[in-house]
């Protein structure tokens, strides 16, 4: 698993990793039962503080998308979150408002953007 | 509650032209990372200098590890890993023979480690230390810090002088072997970059006062800049506001907490607000330290620029 992380881009570090962890997972480069960085050992690799990671991995845990085995390490859960789609949607529902504002903003048409989010899932579903 | 490692009363350092360490009230919890953050001249050498008791401050206390500043100079030393601003040792010793001289000072040193950095560091262990690059002397005091199996790192601008491969090592080798095994690292620095990354714990002096002490954390979470228009500058004292910035018809306010009731105060003088955003380290030590600088009406309401 290679994650990589910018400080530049406002968005806060461990928010980097468990999204990169989440696209890992949905991308298929990461399948249930494997086996993720050890905390510390993911923090030196990306040169950033323990408690960054360890936040990364709580709300990854919390969310359902890993599980740690207390010292045993941590893993791609077995059984993904099996929310209610309204929950589903309702996570989701900020990023489609940012998209649907940064859209308007540079002036696409509701087309082009739409399209690009065909292109993301398509390339998705390509990868599994 | 957590132990405090280091903790100062009011500390200050007056020299004759200058107050160097101004009532400083600093409190680094065990295990931190601290990142002590600065302008060139703001206090932070003379402060970690008083610390290690290299130099006596002139009012105030403080205690580090528990031991007092102005008593137990010697507990500190052995205790503590400290690389100096000026990376300056004895000039005709090799790093080898530097390294024979130090370890007989620290009881927990380790030989296996000084031998991996050696060889990690690609240190020229037998040229004498005068005839050493900047980047391999200060490579030298990175060693001779590490292996003393110090429970606190006080490290006076650590990266000056290393290139982006070193100072990416020094990192890891410091997250590694040093952070992850509990240590507390307090580290000076104007590299906000690597401070943002490292960090957990983020102090701010100027003019030898401490701005801002808090979780790198809490910056994340709960720092905004409010960006709003408006033909008169808003008037706004709040406790949570840290600073304004004006120009034209374009104000900036960097608050700590409750951006949202803020900008709704805003809204109620008849501002228009136009963004509550994020801020990223560099913007919160721009707002803080920085010079009063102009945005122009063109750029005023886009998100700032990084540092």
């Amino acid at each position: 698993m290679l994650l990589h992380v910018n400080t530049s881009s406002g968005v806060p570090v461990y928010l980097q990793i468990a999204s990169q962890v989440k696209h890992a997972v949905a991308a298929g480069a990461l399948k249930q039962g494997d086996a993720l960085l050890s905390v510390r050992k993911l923090a030196a690799e990306l040169r950033v503080n323990p408690n960054t990671v360890a936040r990364a991995y709580q709300d990854l845990e919390r969310e359902g998308l890993i599980r740690t085995v207390p010292g045993g390490g941590t893993y791609v859960a077995d059984h993904q979150p099996g929310l209610l789609k309204s929950e589903k949607l309702r996570r989701l529902r900020p990023l489609a408002r940012q998209l649907a504002v940064e859209s308007s903003q540079l002036r696409l048409s509701p087309d082009d953007a739409l399209k690009l989010v065909q292109e993301e899932l398509d390339d998705l579903g390509g990868r599994r | 509650m957590t132990e405090t490692v280091i903790s100062t009363q009011g500390l200050s350092k007056v020299y004759p032209q200058v107050r160097a360490v101004d009532g400083l009230d600093l409190n680094v919890p065990r295990g931190a990372v601290y990142g002590f953050l600065g302008r060139n001249g703001a206090g932070k050498t003379t402060t970690i200098k008083t610390l290690l008791g290299l130099t006596h401050p002139s009012g105030g206390s403080a205690q580090v590890l528990g031991f007092d500043i102005r008593k137990d100079t010697i507990a500190i030393l052995e205790r503590t890993g400290f690389v100096s601003e000026t990376k300056q040792l004895f000039d005709s010793l090799t790093p080898a023979q530097l390294v024979r001289f130090n370890r007989g000072y620290f009881p927990k040193w380790s030989d296996a480690l000084a031998a991996r950095y050696a060889d990690l560091f690609e240190i020229p262990m037998q040229t004498p230390f005068a005839k050493l690059s900047l980047g391999n002397r200060t490579k030298v005091c990175h060693l001779l810090a590490l292996c003393q199996g110090a429970e606190l790192l006080l490290m006076d601008e650590p990266t000056a002088g290393l290139d982006p491969v070193m100072t990416d090592l020094l990192l890891r080798v410091l997250i590694e072997d040093h952070v992850n095994e509990g240590r507390t690292v307090f580290i000076s620095s104007h590299h906000l970059s690597e401070l943002e990354k490292i960090s957990d714990w983020i102090g701010i002096i100027d003019r030898g006062k401490l701005l801002l002490e808090t979780r790198l954390e809490d910056i994340r979470l709960n720092f905004r800049m409010v960006t709003v228009s408006g033909d008169s500058v808003p008037k706004l004292s709040a406790p949570n506001l840290v600073s304004q910035r004006s120009s034209d018809k374009f104000h900036r306010f960097l608050v700590t907490r409750d951006a949202d009731e803020f900008a709704a105060q805003l809204r109620g003088q008849g501002a228009t607000v136009l963004e509550v955003s994020p801020v990223n380290l560099g913007e919160v030590f721009l707002g803080l330290a920085g010079k009063e600088t102009s945005c122009t009406s063109g750029n005023a309401g886009a998100i700032p620029a990084t540092v």
